[in-house]
């Protein structure tokens, strides 16, 4: 049972091991060159179609999230952006007002907007609490279009959803069809960053949403099965937006050596329509303006994005799969972050704090013969845990 | 050896450790409220978990940690309280700023606080708390703000504004919209952080700031940069004033002295550019 990942089987667990599977080569389906008038300058951009939307993008597009500039925004529509990706709660809301005084008296045929609106959730288990109501949900769209200056949003998201249960909120479902109704969104879509395959086969099987912005990256250990929802989801003629496809987000290192290759790797899979990376320097769009031009990986920057998949598998990246594998419900994913914090960061004190703090059994992790746990990435998750529970008999005097 | 080296790395970590004076906040009783028993903690490798992406505008700003605690009364109404810990008061007032409307309801808690419909925020000293509230019905207002002078109260010295907002002048300056941008000031990576406040004068938009560097070399650094950017590689540096063209920002007025560089955005019109520059100048030639 105390078996260690050896070279071969740690191979096999991640995504270099997986050879060909690592990159894809087909073309999306309607994928066509638009020459594109960018700041002045003619230049050949790629385009998709958004799904059933009809909604014809670049595949690069901006994530306004972290940028209070406008004029950045500015540079990004008159380059050839169109979708301008941000939501309700971003900056608290400055976000969107920025949006808004940048796309005051532009076109409104011009640029696109998908914002996404969130409801109180229980944060452990992903579902909602009471005050999610279909009234709280519209109240807050319309605050969104009053900051925004704008009397629709072409896609508005259902936001951060991490469970099948909630996909299906009815006050939400409620709340998107009275918009549609009354012009406030021409498309509902659903966004999850978390237990992302569940999130996007029960999308599916609604049959309510027309876009899915989902996070999507070399990195991500559950990346079989994500892209399989995803290819899914586009089956059925729902739009793709890919995120996260250079930050990685959840618990994920960010040690992505090349922005534009992590960008390509994402736009190889035709499933995905366009992706919304966040950036807030001018060098940085530029980056994505190249991509835009041309997003085939060359030979270089396909052999670093394997080197990098192979070595984030050295730390549990929280996919939770393990959550319920465990007969004794032990918190895996935190005593696999308090074994990073031991490993990784050298920081015993902070290992230690997490440790005590999930008040484990006395015995914890020693009395199964046999462990249930079947890690995603190949983790001896016992023989991890049994080291790190060792730090709650260690006198925190003797740390400190 | 592995472990002694994480065992030694924990030791020095922990004497500096802002964990170490986490243990100082403790969330405060309420009348008719109680509290949950489990109060949840995030670093900056978990605070994904609590905000999402919303957790890299927060991280830039130097995030330490941030402590989260519930309340729910007898009907069944919540308030949640957020304790964001920055590593110091500037980079507090930095994500506050970044959050802040200037036409908000402005209330006197901590440094400063607003409100509206079932969430208060405020900034005291290092710290930035939001506090959101479900069910509350009419007494919503009152119920934040009773929990927000409670926290205030447990959070200790509430410290100030940074010092250096006072040097812009006060004429045409929109209140409130003060901001800490803590990198890539204007879109560029070779600008550190700037202050800067929005104006509106004769019914013009423009915005005043301030980069402060930790030295004259540093700011020499970011000018050279600067004019190599904007193709003016060969322009010989020197401190004084620039009126430069900008391909993303149109025309700026800068001026470099010492470890400061300071200008004008936005602002077309070359008189009120020579006004708010001598203003500017001035009321920084009083905080030396």
């Amino acid at each position: 049972m105390n078996k260690q990942i050896g070279r071969r089987d740690f191979m096999k667990t991640t995504l270099a091991g997986c050879g060909g599977l690592f990159f894809l080569s087909s073309e999306a389906k309607g994928q066509e060159t638009k020459i594109v008038d960018s700041r002045g300058k003619e230049r050949k951009f790629v385009y998709r179609t958004l799904g059933r939307t009809g909604l014809k993008l670049p595949v690069i597009n901006m994530g306004v999230m972290n940028s209070d500039n406008p004029n950045l925004i500015r540079a990004a529509l008159d380059s050839g952006m169109v979708l301008l990706d941000t939501a309700h709660g971003y900056m608290g809301g400055r976000n969107e007002e920025t949006i808004g005084s940048v796309i005051k008296g532009r076109p409104r045929d011009s640029y696109m907007i998908g914002s996404k609106v969130s409801l109180p959730q229980d944060r452990s288990t992903g579902l909602y609490l009471e005050g999610a109501t279909m009234e709280e949900f519209l109240r807050k769209l319309d605050i969104s279009l009053k900051r925004l200056g704008v009397d629709h949003v072409e896609i508005l998201y259902h936001h951060g959803v991490s469970r099948k249960e909630s996909v299906v909120h009815e006050p939400v479902l409620k709340a998107m069809e009275k918009a549609k109704k009354e012009g406030k969104i021409r498309f509902a879509g659903i966004s999850t960053h978390m237990n992302e395959t569940e999130v996007v086969h029960a999308t599916v099987d609604s049959k309510f949403y027309d876009v899915i912005l989902v996070a999507y990256n070399y990195q991500q250990k559950h990346l079989s099965e994500v892209r399989s929802a995803i290819a899914r989801a586009s089956q059925a003629g729902i739009g793709i937006v890919g995120m996260k496809a250079i930050r990685g987000g959840h618990r994920q290192t960010p040690s992505v050596q090349s922005a534009a290759a992590a960008l390509k790797w994402v736009l190889q899979d035709p499933n995905v329509h366009t992706i919304v990376p966040g950036f807030t320097a001018f060098e940085e769009m530029e980056t994505d303006l190249a991509v835009l031009e041309n997003p085939n990986l060359t030979e270089d920057e396909q052999k670093a994005l394997q080197k990098e998949a192979s070595l984030t598998s050295l730390y549990c990246q929280g996919c939770r799969q393990c959550l319920n594998q465990c007969r004794n419900h032990l918190p895996i994913p935190d005593l696999m972050r308090a074994y990073m914090y031991t490993y990784d960061y050298r920081n015993l004190a902070l290992a230690q704090d997490l440790v005590l703090s999930l008040n484990l059994a006395s015995r914890a992790c020693q009395d199964c013969s046999q462990c249930s746990v079947k890690c995603s990435v190949g983790f001896n998750v016992p023989a991890k845990i049994k080291d790190v529970v060792r730090l709650k008999d260690v006198p925190s005097e003797f740390i400190a | 050896m592995i472990k002694a080296i994480g065992l030694m790395l924990g030791i020095v970590g922990f004497l500096w450790s802002p964990w170490a004076q986490a243990a100082d906040f403790k969330f405060p009783s309420v009348n008719d409220w109680k509290q949950a028993d489990n109060i949840q903690a995030f670093d900056s490798s978990t605070l994904y978990e609590y905000i999402d992406g919303g957790a890299d505008l927060y991280l830039a700003y130097d995030f330490e940690e941030l402590k989260v605690a519930e309340y729910q009364n007898d009907k069944k109404a919540s308030v949640t309280v957020d304790v964001y810990r920055h590593r110091t008061p500037t980079h507090a007032f930095g994500i506050y700023s970044q959050e802040r409307f200037p036409g908000a309801n402005f209330i006197e808690v901590g440094v400063q606080g607003y409100q509206e419909k079932h969430a208060l925020n405020f900034l005291s000293g290092n710290t930035y708390v939001k506090i959101t509230s479900y069910d509350t019905g009419p007494e919503d207002q009152a119920v934040l703000l009773s929990f927000a002078k409670a926290v205030a109260g447990n959070l200790g010295e509430k410290g100030a504004f940074p010092s250096l907002l006072a040097a812009f002048p006060a004429e045409g300056k929109v209140k409130n919209s003060e901001k800490f941008m803590v990198r890539k000031f204007l879109g560029y990576p070779f600008l550190h952080s700037a202050f800067s406040a929005d104006y509106e004068v004769s019914g013009k938009n423009f915005r005043l700031f301030i980069i402060e560097g930790k030295d004259q070399a540093d700011c020499r650094d970011m000018m050279e940069k600067y004019l190599e950017q904007l193709g003016m590689k060969d322009k010989t540096v020197a401190e004084g004033q620039y009126t430069l063209s900008d391909a993303y920002h149109g025309e700026i007025d800068l001026h470099w002295r010492g470890a400061r560089i300071w200008g004008i955005l936005d602002l077309g019109d070359p008189g009120l550019r020579s006004k708010y520059s001598k203003l500017f100048e001035e009321e920084l030639q009083k905080r030396k």
